[in-house]
């Protein structure tokens, strides 16, 4: 079992370095999507009683992240005509090497983290902090609207993480609530990047400083 | 309940006032002369039978009930602003006409009404609340005033420096006054010297009301108020405003314990503000800027008595403390008389020649002998000579700093320099008023315009001869004005009551009446071998050069200059001179200007290390999204830093 949610958790953090790599946007939004379907199958994994409502949300998980929200993000690219270039601000090398030191710190500060023991032996904090820092080296990173919003949504990935440690505690209709928002979220985005370069002629997000104050 | 209603004539007249300022002038005036003397009346009643009046009704403002009481002390600062309220509103009258000023004056006279009830509530209040709205009031009516002619920068600067100035002072208070009521939990105001606790707030009132008073480094927006607003506000400003600050420093040291290191404080700069003060007024061109430094000079002089008093207290030895205090306190009104006098003196003089500057000026004793006559008599006053009213209160502080030295206690030794530096703060504000007097009134005219001066009117001139017959009585008979101090000290500590009058007081007296009586036999001698003698003129030794000119007198700067020399490391006179050279020297020229410095050299670059600061963390503020979730990042990664740092305990 533990072997099983290491290797996707592993799985995760390297598409991780995948989306910091990534030169094209179809490809970023195809790494996120993977992302999101992978760590869609781990409540199967977690959960020892298995009931209707756990499948329920694995599925619809896997379904709006690995295609309903990666749907949308095409769709936009296709009607708003935006360029298949990433356009980074920070370089892919430095993203990468950036990434990497994150998933090596990420390992080494869970371990000196006081870990419920059923935790301690497996990837999921360490692959949360690696998700969490991958995600903000994304938003942090790119300048193209569609970018950030992938590095939003590996970001949330890694939020997700984060809540599997509970998920014994929470309710899965509160992750069904979650990822509700995402999709409504994505979805609120998917028009405005639109409106966006109807009106302006472009998506990139350094040319829309002067709309500060 | 006479002071009471005589109070309440009082603000109904200066009432009566604000409502006919603008179309009535004679009744705005016979209104503020109606509503100061009921003051006064009230005040001296106060004064001379030693009742405190309260009222207390049942009215609330701002949720606190209205609770107004004058004791000796209000009565005292309650004195001097009728006084003044009267003399510079009739002064007014001729000085700033409707004629001249069309647009300023009718407003100007609304806001002097306004400065004199806000002044006076200040004084009476006694609800914390209610004296921070008074105080906030007056303020703002004082700024009004000094900005009479906005259409000048300079003005313009000086009102905006007054009011940042002002309101840091506010804002002090404002501290003062709220860890006041949550401590004490009440905004009501009274005695309580025994609390303790209650002794770290003096601190705040210091630096709130030092600022309003213009102790030494806090005196920044001083100079350029007084220089800048009408000399009749000038007047009240340096007269009874500033003494505003005072107020407050004697009201709350008698109602609070104080710190003895505040006592000491206040001591200290008690004496840097008498010895700078003046040699910052040395350095002066401009007659009201100078005047307003010598403000500065003699609220150290104020605080000199005050501080020491304190220190005494603090040791429990009432007997010099007592001295001090009343000559810091008769200081007060000798100040505000002679100071009053001085400006509207150099009213008159800016009224006949529209110049301040003195190197433009010259022999207007001619022209103008009832102004001269006043300001010289003021400008003795000041310099502290007696028989003058300036040396009575001087005197007394001394006496009590002498007491000191004799009392071999530890304040002996800080009252030794103490002493010395008062008696050098003494020689050169002589000095100064020599230059002054000698410049603008002696010798010959610089200028045509100086030239051509006129005496003022009698709506000018009557209020410099009270302020001038003030000066005399106090310094002739200062044994009847005693009683008022003694009560004022007594309401301040009411361990001091029923004072008798020192026996030094009676022998100064009769000093004072002989010097005055043989000054005046001299004079009329004088006079009378003149008359029978006659004048010969001749030209005054001139060097052996052959066409001497009425510039070629001694400037204010030439004959300051050995003096303003001593003090170049605080003063830092800029000098821009191009010297005659050669057997046929062409051209040559000199300028100097001594700076504000503690404003020019200290507040502006701090001002300015802000605004460069301000300014470099304002371009964190760009617009790029991407940059805010990095300090969002790093942030988060402080905080949990700071987490872990703190998790151990």
């Amino acid at each position: 079992m533990t072997g099983a949610l290491n290797l996707l958790v592993a799985l995760a953090m390297g598409l991780n370095l995948l989306a910091l790599g990534s030169s094209r946007l179809p490809s970023l939004i195809r790494a996120a999507a993977v992302q999101g379907m992978v760590l869609g199958v781990l409540p199967l994994l977690l959960e020892h009683e298995f009931h209707g409502l756990v499948w329920v949300v694995a599925a619809a998980t896997i379904a709006i992240k690995g295609f309903v929200i990666p749907g949308l993000l095409r769709r936009a690219l296709r009607t708003a005509h935006i360029d298949r270039e990433v356009e980074p601000l920070l370089g892919f090398i430095p993203s990468l090497l950036l990434g990497a030191m994150a998933a090596i710190g990420a390992v080494a500060f869970a371990g000196a983290l006081p870990l419920r023991p059923e935790h301690a032996g497996t990837l999921l904090v360490p692959g949360a902090f690696a998700t969490l820092v991958g995600g903000l080296l994304l938003l942090m990173g790119r300048s193209k609207a569609i970018a950030q919003v992938c590095g939003y949504l590996i970001l949330e990935n890694g939020i997700y993480l984060f809540g599997l440690l509970l998920i014994h505690a929470t309710p899965l209709i509160v992750e069904a609530g979650i990822l509700l928002d995402l999709t409504v979220g994505v979805f609120v985005i998917g028009i405005i990047v639109d409106r966006i370069q109807r009106e302006f002629d472009t998506l990139d997000t350094r040319k829309l400083t002067s709309l500060r104050e | 309940m006479i002071p009471g209603r005589l109070l309440l004539l009082a603000f109904l007249s200066l009432i009566v006032g604000l409502v006919t300022a603008r179309r009535a002038p004679r009744l705005w005036l016979a209104a503020t002369l109606t509503g100061a003397g009921a003051a006064l009346a009230a005040a001296t009643g106060v004064l001379a039978g030693g009742e405190v009046w309260e009222w207390r009704p049942t009215l609330a403002v701002g949720g606190e009930a209205v609770h107004l009481r004058l004791d000796a002390v209000s009565a005292f600062f309650l004195a001097l602003l009728a006084v003044l309220g009267g003399a510079g509103g009739a002064y007014s009258r001729a000085y700033w006409t409707d004629a001249a000023h069309p647009r300023s004056a009718p407003s100007g006279r609304a806001w002097w009404n306004a400065l004199l009830a806000f002044m006076g509530l200040v004084l009476l209040s006694a609800n914390g609340l209610h004296f921070l709205i008074a105080w906030e009031l007056f303020a703002v009516s004082g700024y009004f005033l000094i900005t009479r002619e906005r259409h000048r920068r300079e003005v313009r600067q000086a009102g905006w420096l007054y009011l940042a100035a002002s309101h840091a002072g506010t804002l002090c208070l404002f501290a003062f006054f709220a860890l006041l009521a949550a401590r004490t939990g009440s905004w009501e105001l009274g005695p309580m010297r025994g609390r303790a606790e209650l002794a770290p707030l003096f601190w705040l009132a210091l630096a709130g009301f030092g600022l309003k008073a213009g102790l030494f480094p806090l005196h920044i927006w001083l100079p350029s108020a007084h220089a800048n607003a009408p000399s009749h506000v000038s007047a009240i400003l340096s007269g009874v405003a500033i003494k505003m600050g005072i107020y407050g420093l004697v009201r709350f040291s008698g109602w609070l314990p104080v710190p003895e290191a505040a006592a000491w404080t206040i001591a200290a700069l008690g004496v840097v503000s008498a010895v700078l003060g003046v040699a910052f007024a040395l350095g002066q061109h401009d007659l009201k800027r100078l005047l307003a430094y010598h403000s500065v000079e003699n609220i150290g002089i104020i605080l000199i008595g005050l501080g020491f008093a304190l220190v005494a207290a603090a040791h429990g030895n009432p007997v010099w403390a007592q001295l001090a205090f009343a000559g810091g306190l008769l200081h007060v009104w000798n100040h505000g008389l002679f100071k009053a006098l001085l400006f509207l003196g150099a009213g008159s003089v800016l009224h006949a020649t529209g110049t301040r500057e003195m190197s433009k000026l010259g022999g207007l004793w001619r022209a103008m002998p009832w102004t001269a006559g006043c300001f010289t008599l003021g400008a003795a006053a000041i310099s502290g000579l007696p028989p003058l009213n300036g040396f009575v209160s001087e005197w007394l502080v001394y006496l009590g700093l002498f007491d000191a030295v004799g009392s071999r206690s530890s304040a002996a030794w800080v009252a030794v320099p103490a002493v010395v530096l008062l008696a050098m703060t003494g020689a050169l504000a002589l000095a100064c008023f020599v230059k002054v007097v000698g410049v603008v009134f002696l010798g010959l005219p610089r200028t045509e315009t100086a030239k051509h001066a006129h005496e003022s009117g009698w709506f000018m001139r009557v209020p410099m001869l009270v302020l001038a017959s003030a000066c005399v009585a106090i310094g002739l008979f200062p044994m009847f004005f005693w009683p008022a101090v003694a009560r004022a000290a007594a309401a301040w500590q009411p361990a001091w009551a029923d004072a008798p009058v020192p026996e030094p007081l009676y022998a100064l007296s009769a000093c004072n009446i002989t010097f005055a009586l043989l000054g005046l036999l001299a004079a009329a001698l004088l006079w009378r071998r003149v008359r029978r003698n006659g004048l010969s003129r001749a030209v005054t030794w001139d060097c052996g050069y052959a066409a001497p000119s009425a510039r070629m007198q001694y400037t204010a700067g030439s004959f300051a200059g050995i003096i303003t020399g001593w003090f170049a490391w605080i003063l830092r006179p800029e000098r821009h001179a191009k010297l005659p050279e050669g057997n046929f020297p062409a051209h040559a020229h000199f300028a100097e200007h001594t700076p504000e410095t503690v404003l020019e050299k200290i507040v502006e670059p701090t001002g300015r290390l802000v605004m460069a600061v301000s300014t470099a963390v304002r371009r964190l503020q760009h617009g790029r999204l991407q940059s805010y979730i990095l300090y969002l990042l790093l942030g988060l990664i402080a905080l949990a830093l700071l987490a872990f740092a703190g998790g151990g305990r």
